[in-house]
């Protein structure tokens, strides 16, 4: 912060707003959780870019309380990049093949929106496909 | 005006006085060894404890030190004040036996035995000379070094101290740098020879009933030491 | 700032700076860097988590996960493992006494699980020297919330209706403090924050300045909006370096943004603070001992009344509270003292910290509800004693507190539960001991303390103490005569009795205390010439056990002073008059034939 001007009230809120929303992961507890497989074989199949585009968007979109993790290979290389979206109290749903145009359709529709995105679905719930 | 009850009797202190100011002005006689009238109160020897308070939530403080206060209730020779008032002269009489106000003390408020280690020190830390320099003398030479046991009186650095005029002041004032006691048992760590009689209001009413205020010297209603 | 997907937060407390966690933090800013995550993953150095003896400590969020006893060498595994392949490394991970799975999530670990943090709540959190971070977390909405829509008057009244208690050891009521003051026409009126902290081995304070400065700073705010003061001194000791650091850039900080100094927030109220660097001893915490040290004099205690409230620093109206009291202020503003109200029991509300020491499985720095049972505190949070030992005693309230039996395990942690079993809340310090720890020699370690700290005005105190303490340590040398322990409980009572601050008002609580409960440890050591708990080593006695003795010589070469006798495959015995009490003989014995507490040791005399 820059720190000459001197703060009031009104201030005080403004920043919150804005720090917090940047820190409330520090919580470990969010609304919703997206975990991109980051095993070697999704490493190499572009699972970087993926995540450069989420983290992108969650900026973008200025929203707080999405955690982004990250996890080893799934078992199902062919399919890499893979991400996994965890909406609380919903069962976790997979995606696959993903490119950053997707991910940002998904980040759109599925997390801030809380509807699928039926047809690049791979999997819905604990059941396992690896 | 501050009005407040000393002795269950009600009493009336003039704004800035201390509870031990205020009962030498009735007349109530509180021993002190730190305090002397010309100097500022210190509270270190705590012989002019008084019981203050009423019901379960008494306590005691230094009279020297403690300011008349509105509403007060304060008893000078409790059962406890007389406890804690032996167990000074006991101490202090450990660190330097030869001090005859000491010596004299321990034979007003019956205090048959020491039963500590003797010191032999010159000194019990009251601090008078301190501030008979620094206050009356305007010399400042003389003060309090360390804490705890190594706790003494000294020039600073323990030199020959330029400011000290050797004006002897502090000597003249100091409990413990006097003639020392010539009684009976002058040599011994406690005297006694003056020592007789013992209050005997204290064990049935937890307070020194004695309505002429002679703790006991007129010998109507005191027992035999034995 | 941007969004990270993770944030690494590295405890960077002094427990866990001394064990190398700048290093570490390094390591890891560099390795993120190699693996090119630094657009990912953000590191943090945060205030101490209370877990030091686990330090260097890491918290990864938002998973929660917990590494402990970190070294530089591990970092590239945990940024490879977790932080580019999402798998927490188990073998990093705290695993609880007595088991063999790690705990992975800090809030599962026993540790932290029992505790509530207010006072502590931005611990581990926040990078305490980054004012936006404590803002984030609603720092500062007290403050506003005070300076904007209430009243010096509705400020006290919500103290006072909370039912905070000074946290510096006496637990006066704030709210009647702070009224006392408010009360007083004269000014300039001051405020101080005690950080002086002299108990041996406490750390709360230290801990809470580390942590979240700025909360002190908040809470100072507030209380200068509630009484009037225009100024405050935080006194910190010398001995806290890290402490001051993060309190002086904290200061600067906040008067850069207009939070402290002229009109702050705009709200048209002039309040500033100064740091005040002291060296002192113990007693230089008792409050007019620290306010003479502030005005440069000799800091020795003197007779309240007059209270600084009325007569404070020089001679002004001045409210002097505690670090964690302060801390405490804001969160009560913030949230309301029905809220703070429904924390801990009748006459205690809120938390408390206390730091967890001695001969417990966890050692650290606590924040429990008051009403919290010691049992809950001692064997939930502090996991129990180490190797399977039995609790013997707890010692609570610092050097003047007082040593609580098993027997006490349910009693309630608050103000007074604690004073009626001859203990105090004193500032925390909690000091766990096991079978092996002798009540006599515990007695002594605490009056050679108080002796040594008393400023030497009071004859009670000074005298007092030192008489206390020969004759304690005469106890321990086997010199204790029957007459002794009436004459120590008369001692300790004048005292409390006769004593003008704090120090020696509570010096007899120790003697007490250990007296009510352990008398017959001193009955052993007076009566039967021995340390029941094999401590004091003039009172043991090293006999040879003839069942087990194989006759081996090792002891006799192991002697220093030819005191074992016994020639080969032969039982060996020790000459007493010539045994120095070393206890090398026992150390060279494979056989664990020589003993010093069984009761033929005992009857050798
Ligand atoms: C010998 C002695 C040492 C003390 N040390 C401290 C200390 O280190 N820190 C502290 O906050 N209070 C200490 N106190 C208590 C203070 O005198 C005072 O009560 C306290 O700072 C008031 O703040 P509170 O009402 O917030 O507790 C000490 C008291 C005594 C008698
Ligand atoms: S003799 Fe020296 S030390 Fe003593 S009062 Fe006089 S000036 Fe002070
Ligand atoms: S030298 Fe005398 S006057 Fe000075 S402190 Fe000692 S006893 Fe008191
Ligand atoms: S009680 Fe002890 S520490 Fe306190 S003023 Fe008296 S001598 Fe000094
Ligand atoms: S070392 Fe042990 S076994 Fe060997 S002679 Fe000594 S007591 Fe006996
Ligand atoms: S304790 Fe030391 S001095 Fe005594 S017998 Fe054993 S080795 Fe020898
Ligand atoms: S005369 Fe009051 S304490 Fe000495
Ligand atoms: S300093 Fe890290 S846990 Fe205390
Ligand atoms: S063989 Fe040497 S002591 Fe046993």
């Amino acid at each position: 912060m820059a720190g000459k001007k001197k703060l009031r009230i009104q201030d005080l809120a403004k920043i919150r707003e804005k720090t917090k929303s940047l820190m409330t992961i520090r919580e470990g507890e969010g609304r919703a959780r997206v975990t991109v497989h980051m095993g070697t074989c999704g490493i190499a199949a572009g699972a970087r870019d993926i995540m450069d585009a989420l983290l992108d968007e969650i900026s973008k979109a200025k929203v707080q309380d999405i955690i982004v993790t990250t996890s080893g290979c799934a078992g199902l290389c062919s399919a890499e990049p893979m991400a996994t979206i965890e909406l609380k109290n919903q069962p976790p749903v997979k995606y696959g093949d993903l490119t950053p145009e997707k991910i940002k359709k998904i980040f759109v529709q599925h997390i801030l929106g809380g509807q699928m995105v039926t047809e690049l679905v791979l999997a819905v719930g604990s059941e396992t496909v690896y | 005006m501050i009005t407040f009850r000393m002795n269950g009797l009600d009493v009336k202190a003039e704004e800035g006085w201390s509870v031990l100011e205020t009962a030498k002005f009735y007349g109530l006689e509180i021993p002190t060894l730190c305090f002397n009238e010309g100097l500022t109160p210190h509270g270190g020897c705590r012989l002019c404890l008084v019981e203050i308070g009423e019901g379960l939530k008494t306590k005691l403080v230094s009279s020297c030190t403690y300011p008349a206060e509105e509403g007060l209730v304060v008893r000078t020779d409790s059962k406890r004040v007389w406890a804690a008032r032996r167990m000074m002269i006991e101490l202090m009489l450990a660190m330097a036996p030869g001090s005859k106000v000491l010596q004299d003390m321990a034979s007003r408020f019956g205090v048959t035995q020491v039963r500590f280690t003797s010191r032999n020190k010159e000194c019990v830390l009251c601090g008078l000379c301190v501030r008979m320099c620094a206050e009356q003398m305007d010399a400042k030479a003389i003060g309090f070094q360390k804490r705890g046991l190594n706790r003494k009186i000294s020039t600073p650095f323990d030199m020959r101290s330029e400011e000290c005029r050797l004006c002897g002041a502090c000597m003249y004032i100091c409990p413990v740098c006097q003639l020392r006691c010539q009684g009976p048992n002058a040599e011994g760590v406690l005297c006694n020879g003056c020592l007789t009689m013992d209050p005997s209001c204290l064990d049935h009413y937890d307070d020194l009933q004695c309505w002429m205020y002679d703790a006991g010297r007129c010998g109507t209603c005191v027992r035999e030491k034995t | 700032m941007k969004h990270y997907r993770a944030h690494l937060l590295v405890c960077a407390g002094t427990g866990c700076v001394s064990c190398g966690s700048f290093k570490i933090k390094e390591a890891l800013e560099k390795e993120i860097k190699k693996r090119k995550l630094q657009d990912e993953v953000q590191v943090v150095a945060t205030g101490c988590n209370g877990f030091c003896e686990r330090g260097p400590i890491v918290l990864v969020q938002p998973d929660g996960i917990f590494y402990q006893l970190l070294t530089v060498e591990d970092v590239p595994l945990l940024v490879e493992e977790h932080l580019l392949k999402g798998r927490p490394v188990k073998k990093l991970m705290y695993v609880p006494p007595d088991e063999k799975q790690p705990v992975p999530k800090m809030k599962d670990i026993e540790f932290f699980k029992h505790q509530r943090l207010i006072v502590l709540r931005n611990r581990g959190r926040i990078d305490p020297e980054k004012i936006e971070e404590y803002i984030a977390f609603d720092g500062y909405e007290a403050m506003g919330k005070a300076l904007a829509e209430m009243t010096p008057e509705t400020i006290i009244a919500e103290i006072s209706a909370s039912g905070l208690r000074g946290r510096g050891g006496a637990g006066f009521p704030t709210g009647r403090k702070w009224a006392a003051c408010a009360k007083e026409k004269r000014t300039p009126k001051y405020l101080i924050c005690n950080g002086d902290e002299g108990d041996p081995g406490a750390f709360m304070d230290r801990s809470v300045l580390e942590a979240d400065p700025h909360a002190v700073l908040e809470g100072m705010v507030i209380g200068a909006k509630a009484i009037g003061a225009v100024k405050g001194f935080i006194y910190i000791r010398h001995e806290y370096p890290l402490a001051l650091k993060r309190v002086e850039i904290a200061i600067a900080q906040a008067r850069d943004n207009g939070l402290l100094g002229e009109d702050i927030l705009g709200a048209g109220f002039n309040f500033d603070l100064e740091i005040v660097e002291g060296a002192g001893a113990f007693v230089s915490g008792e409050e007019t001992a620290l306010i003479a040290s502030v005005e440069g004099k000799i800091a020795m205690p003197r007779q309240r009344p007059p209270f600084p409230a009325q007569k404070g620093l020089w001679g002004l109206p001045t409210v002097i509270n505690n670090v964690e009291t302060w801390a405490t202020v804001p969160n009560i503003i913030r949230r309301g003292a029905d809220w703070f109200q429904g924390l801990g029991t009748e006459s205690s509300k809120g938390t408390k910290i206390f730091s967890l020491v001695g001969k417990i499985n966890n050692t650290g720095l606590v924040e429990v509800p008051m009403g919290i049972t010691l049992r809950d505190v001692v064997f939930g949070i502090g996991g129990g004693i180490p190797k399977g030992r039995e609790f013997k005693a707890v010692q609570i309230g610092g050097p003047s507190g007082g040593c609580l039996p098993a027997k006490l395990l349910d009693l309630p942690i608050d103000y007074e539960s604690l004073t009626a079993a001859g203990a105090m809340m004193g500032s925390g310090g909690m000091i766990v001991m096991d079978d092996k720890t002798c009540m006599v020699d515990i007695a002594k370690y605490f009056l050679n303390f108080l002796q040594d700290e008393s400023c030497g005005k009071c004859v009670s105190c000074r005298e007092g103490t030192q008489r206390m303490w020969e004759i304690v340590r005469d106890i321990t040398e086997g010199k204790g005569k029957e007459s002794d322990l009436p004459l120590l409980e008369e001692l300790a009572q004048v005292c409390k009795d006769a004593s003008l601050c704090g120090l020696g008002q509570t010096a007899g609580n120790p003697i007490l205390s250990t007296l009510q409960y352990f008398r017959h440890e001193f009955e052993a050591h007076i009566l039967d010439k021995r340390c029941p708990a094999g401590v004091c080593t003039k009172l043991i006695r090293y006999v040879v056990l003839s069942e087990k003795c194989t006759g081996c010589l090792s002891c006799k070469k192991a002697c220093p002073t030819e005191a074992i006798t016994g020639s080969l495959k032969e039982v060996h015995s020790i000459i007493q008059t010539k045994c120095i009490k070393c206890g090398a003989c026992q150390e060279a014995c494979r056989f664990e034939a020589i003993e010093s507490q069984r009761d033929e040791a005992i009857q050798v005399i």
